[in-house]
């Protein structure tokens, strides 16, 4: 990995690009105001959708890329990322986990044009555009399968202080630093042993303000999610829903898993039985793991059994 | 001897720690809500509490390092990049 030095005579020059993603990252980083001016002084922003007009990719040192490779023109955009900067970084959760967009993996390509476009009952058309759309592909894909990253700051968004800090690490020629807390560990709710014996959902009463979610019978993604975000939610009064991706037990070891882990808590907290948990998780898998399944850390884990979990979920249903 | 660091501010009071450690190194402060290392001699290095820990609020030091039967290893050599 190309370390950077930066010196008063010589800005260190950054590249950023966007592919299949909801803009949050890069509009975090706008919304930081006259704060990014201070940042200005020592980097120059080059390629940058939201904030100059460069369309071609000139040479920079620093690439920041966010989104998932979902069409032809991201893998195109990402090759070109690749090809102007000497250090690639993966920027926010859809550029290391494929993200919300990722979630695009447990649905055909046929079935997904169908619900936006075909039989979508808010809109007149009913047709796919055909004119001025870059081709989608099969299926969603994390960044680093098409080209090659050099560091990764998962967070949706990460929140700007982390971006910065990535950025200094970069720029003092630091190693990087993983840090192995979690959501919980900058969540202020007090984690009690109730005899709370039924999980609620989300919208189920008024949750106490100063005692952890799992207590209350809530679940909450806190303690299996990497912080990267300053614990908002649960400050704001609601469950954290992993939006930063797992923690590295959870990525690095095939038998840990984002539903065991949280009802190995849970369970211990309350009265409720750890396989209702677990259930309960399985039951709603397609938001609880919404973020990271198009990874294969956690889409191939072998107890990653999302297709039976639908199947189940969408049984009750009928 | 193994050092064991507990990060305060990121504890959130569970107990989990002391429910799980096989040696009882720890107790807890009830005033504060936060579990506190008190026999560090004791500890096996057997990193449980470490994987519990709802935070990650643990940091163990002089500790031998066993490694696990199944591990990614494709995902751990990403891991040093993470920010
Ligand atoms: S990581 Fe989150 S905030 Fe960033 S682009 Fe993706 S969805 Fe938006
Ligand atoms: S599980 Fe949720 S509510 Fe409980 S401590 Fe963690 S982040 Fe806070
Ligand atoms: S959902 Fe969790 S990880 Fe995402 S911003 Fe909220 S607290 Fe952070
Ligand atoms: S397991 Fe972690 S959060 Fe819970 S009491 Fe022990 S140190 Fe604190
Ligand atoms: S590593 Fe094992 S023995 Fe040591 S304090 Fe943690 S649980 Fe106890």
């Amino acid at each position: 990995m190309a370390h950077t030095h930066t010196s008063k005579t010589d800005p260190v020059t950054i590249n950023t690009e966007w592919l299949s993603d909801c803009s949050g990252c890069h509009v975090a980083i706008v919304d930081m105001h006259e704060k990014l001016l201070n940042v200005l002084e020592t980097v120059q922003i080059l390629h940058c959708p939201v904030l100059t007009d460069i369309k071609d990719y000139p040479k920079a040192k620093i690439g920041l890329v966010s989104g998932a490779i979902r069409t032809e023109h991201d893998r195109h955009a990402a090759e070109e990322m690749r090809k102007s900067c000497d250090v690639i970084i993966a920027w926010g959760t859809c550029a290391v986990y494929g993200g919300i967009a990722g979630a695009g993996i447990v649905h055909t390509q046929e079935e997904i044009f169908d619900t936006v476009y075909g039989n979508n009952k808010t809109t007149i058309t009913h047709a796919a555009p055909s004119a001025e759309i870059s081709p989608f592909e099969q299926v969603v894909t994390p960044i680093d399968e098409v080209i090659g990253v050099d560091l990764y700051l998962p967070g949706c968004p990460p929140h700007p202080a982390f971006v910065f800090d990535a950025l200094l690490t970069l720029l003092e020629g630091r190693a990087p630093k993983a840090t192995k807390e979690t959501v919980c560990a900058r969540c202020t709710r007090t984690m009690k042993r109730t005899g709370v014996t039924k999980i609620k959902k989300n919208f189920d009463g008024v949750p106490e303000r100063d005692v952890c979610f799992l207590s209350q019978g809530y679940i909450c993604l806190g303690s299996v999610t990497l912080d990267r975000c300053m614990s908002p939610c649960p400050a704001n009064g609601t469950m954290c829903t992993g939006c930063a991706g797992a923690t590295m037990q959870i990525l690095t070891e095939p038998n840990r898993d984002i539903r065991t882990e949280v009802a190995d808590r849970m369970s211990r907290m309350t009265s409720i039985n750890r396989d209702e948990i677990i259930s309960e998780i399985e039951y709603s898998a397609k938001s609880h793991y919404s973020y990271t399944m198009a990874a294969k850390m956690i889409g191939k884990k072998p107890t990653f059994l999302i297709n039976k979990w639908i199947a189940n979920t969408e049984a009750e249903y009928e | 001897m193994i050092h064991i660091t507990i990060h305060d501010k990121a504890c959130r009071g569970c107990q989990l720690c002391l429910d799980i450690c096989p040696t009882n190194v720890f107790t807890f402060d009830a005033a504060a809500a936060k579990a506190t290392v008190a026999h560090e001699e004791d500890c096996i290095g057997c990193l449980s509490c470490s994987y519990l820990c709802p935070s990650g609020a643990f940091r163990h030091e002089e500790h031998r390092i066993v490694k696990n039967f199944y591990r990614d290893c494709e995902f751990l050599s990403r891991m040093e990049k993470f920010l």
